[in-house]
């Protein structure tokens, strides 16, 4: 890619670009809906063996190794651990609405209220 | 409770701990300053019992905080946090070294009231504009702001002039909207525990300037913070806009020693509104002086092209000569505390 692009061509690469992140986030959220189908799937899974919805060992690790990939190809760990803390966040609610014993109060991250205290 | 860990502690280390702290359903929040690294523990605490955390690898100790704020506490962050409005191009922060001075009028009238307010409080030296799109007024029948019309302005404004523009956000409904046209948000003092307003500016990227309340406790006002902060906001600068005492020849009492109890309490950046406080012209360049003098990181002051003809708070407003007079002044009291005065961008491009 060069530096030297003047206005017009400029313009179309920048359409190029944002029609390349359009198509990604497609993949995103469809990469998204099949992590929250095997959310519901796991949440069946864990009725059917008896164990609670809210696993946060399994959450925690989650985070962990993520933190760790995100830093290996070159991300920022801390928003990206929001992210996933979100995307765990919603995995969960999907496998409580699945069947499951409701977990502590539903959205990732801290909370003031709630498990506090 | 926070983790303080040992100087030369790893990537690994770091994560090995907080997964420690996490897996038995509590959350972390992490600070790195130039000396110290901390780890902020969110939650229950009692579930920390019997977890060995001194005995994690890099655990240099770990101490409980007491105060009912978190997140906000002095003890949970490395450094005193700094906040970039505006984007770093602005020269608008709240925190470090300089002093940033924020001005204009108390509500969006017109275009041409707020480009000749903009041009005079840049000319003297204020780094951002505000002014008033929805105003929260004592009566239902005083001027309530343009709304709409205003935040349109107030873009176009600051695309003109370069200087970030910060309103006040009245409604959970207007917070999206609001974002959308302003660099900074501000709850005002009579919102301050509106808690479901908060918690939903905790949910926006952009800064938050959060007032006083005129009845509210230092405490209370860090726990409004928080709430903001546990919703996902850290970015957020306090202000002090004066109390209501039994002292009826002025507007408010302005809490001058509540800037260095914050300071002592928070990590979190303050500010000074010397125009509601005192209610008075004539009073804003005594309390600006002595915010600056008592450790507050900048001010927010009321200016007008032509006070006598605003709309609304017209008596404490400043016209631009008089600002102009008191940007000058300000000058030596920020010298004195060790600090300097924030220049406005010279780039007049758009920012945000």
């Amino acid at each position: 890619m060069t530096d030297e692009l003047r206005g017009p061509d400029a313009l179309a690469e920048l359409a190029r670009c944002r029609d390349e992140i359009e198509q990604l986030d497609r993949q995103i959220i469809s990469l998204l809906a099949r992590r929250l189908a095997l959310g519901k799937r796991t949440g069946e899974l864990k009725r059917l063996a008896g164990l609670p919805i809210l696993d946060p060992t399994r959450e925690a690790a989650v985070i962990r190794r993520v933190t760790g990939e995100a830093r290996d190809a070159g991300l920022p760990p801390e928003p990206i651990r929001e992210v996933f803390w979100q995307i765990v966040g919603m995995s969960r609610r999907v496998q409580e609405a699945a069947g499951g014993e409701p977990s502590a109060p539903g959205e990732p991250g801290p909370r003031l209220e709630g498990r506090s205290r | 409770m926070i983790i303080i860990t040992r100087p030369n502690v790893t990537d690994a280390e770091v994560d090995h701990i907080r997964e420690r702290i996490e897996s038995v359903g509590m959350r972390t929040h992490l600070s790195r300053g130039e000396r110290r690294t901390i780890i902020g523990c969110i939650g229950d605490e009692s579930l920390l019992e019997g977890v060995p955390l001194l005995s994690v690898p890099g655990v240099e100790s770990v101490t409980p905080v007491l105060k009912p704020y978190k997140l906000a506490s002095r003890e949970f962050a490395a450094d005193p946090t700094v906040v970039h409005v505006g984007g770093r191009e602005a020269n608008a922060s709240f925190g470090g070294s300089a002093i940033t001075v924020i001005a204009g009028p108390c509500s969006v009238e017109s275009r041409e009231m707020l480009d000749a307010a903009a041009s005079a409080v840049r000319a003297a030296g204020a780094t951002m504009l505000r002014g008033g799109a929805f105003k929260p007024r004592t009566s239902p029948y005083a001027f309530q702001g343009l709304g709409l019309q205003a935040l349109e302005i107030l873009s176009a404004v600051r695309s003109a002039t370069g200087l970030p523009v910060v309103t006040e956000v009245m409604d959970t409904r207007q917070v999206d909207l609001v974002a959308e046209h302003a660099d900074m948000l501000q709850v005002g003092a009579r919102n301050m525990q509106n808690f479901a307003l908060l918690a939903e500016l905790g949910r926006v990227r952009r800064p938050i300037l959060l007032k006083r309340g005129l009845s509210a406790t230092v405490k209370e006002l860090l726990m409004a913070a928080e709430y903001i902060m546990a919703n996902g906001n850290h970015d957020v600068v306090l202000c002090e806009r004066g109390i209501r005492t039994y002292e009826t020849a002025t507007r408010n009492t302005l809490d001058v020693a509540a800037i260095p109890v914050i300071k002592r309490e928070s990590h979190l950046p303050v500010i000074v509104d010397p125009s509601h406080a005192g209610g008075d012209a004539g009073l804003v360049a005594p309390l600006a002086f002595a915010a600056i003098a008592a450790g507050a990181d900048g001010l927010i002051v009321e200016v007008h092209p032509d006070p006598e003809r605003a709309l609304s708070d017209g008596d404490q407003s400043l016209a631009p000569p008089a600002f102009a007079r008191l940007m000058q002044q300000l000058g030596a009291f920020a010298a004195a505390a060790g600090r300097t005065l924030g220049q406005p961008s010279t780039s007049t491009r758009a920012v945000a």
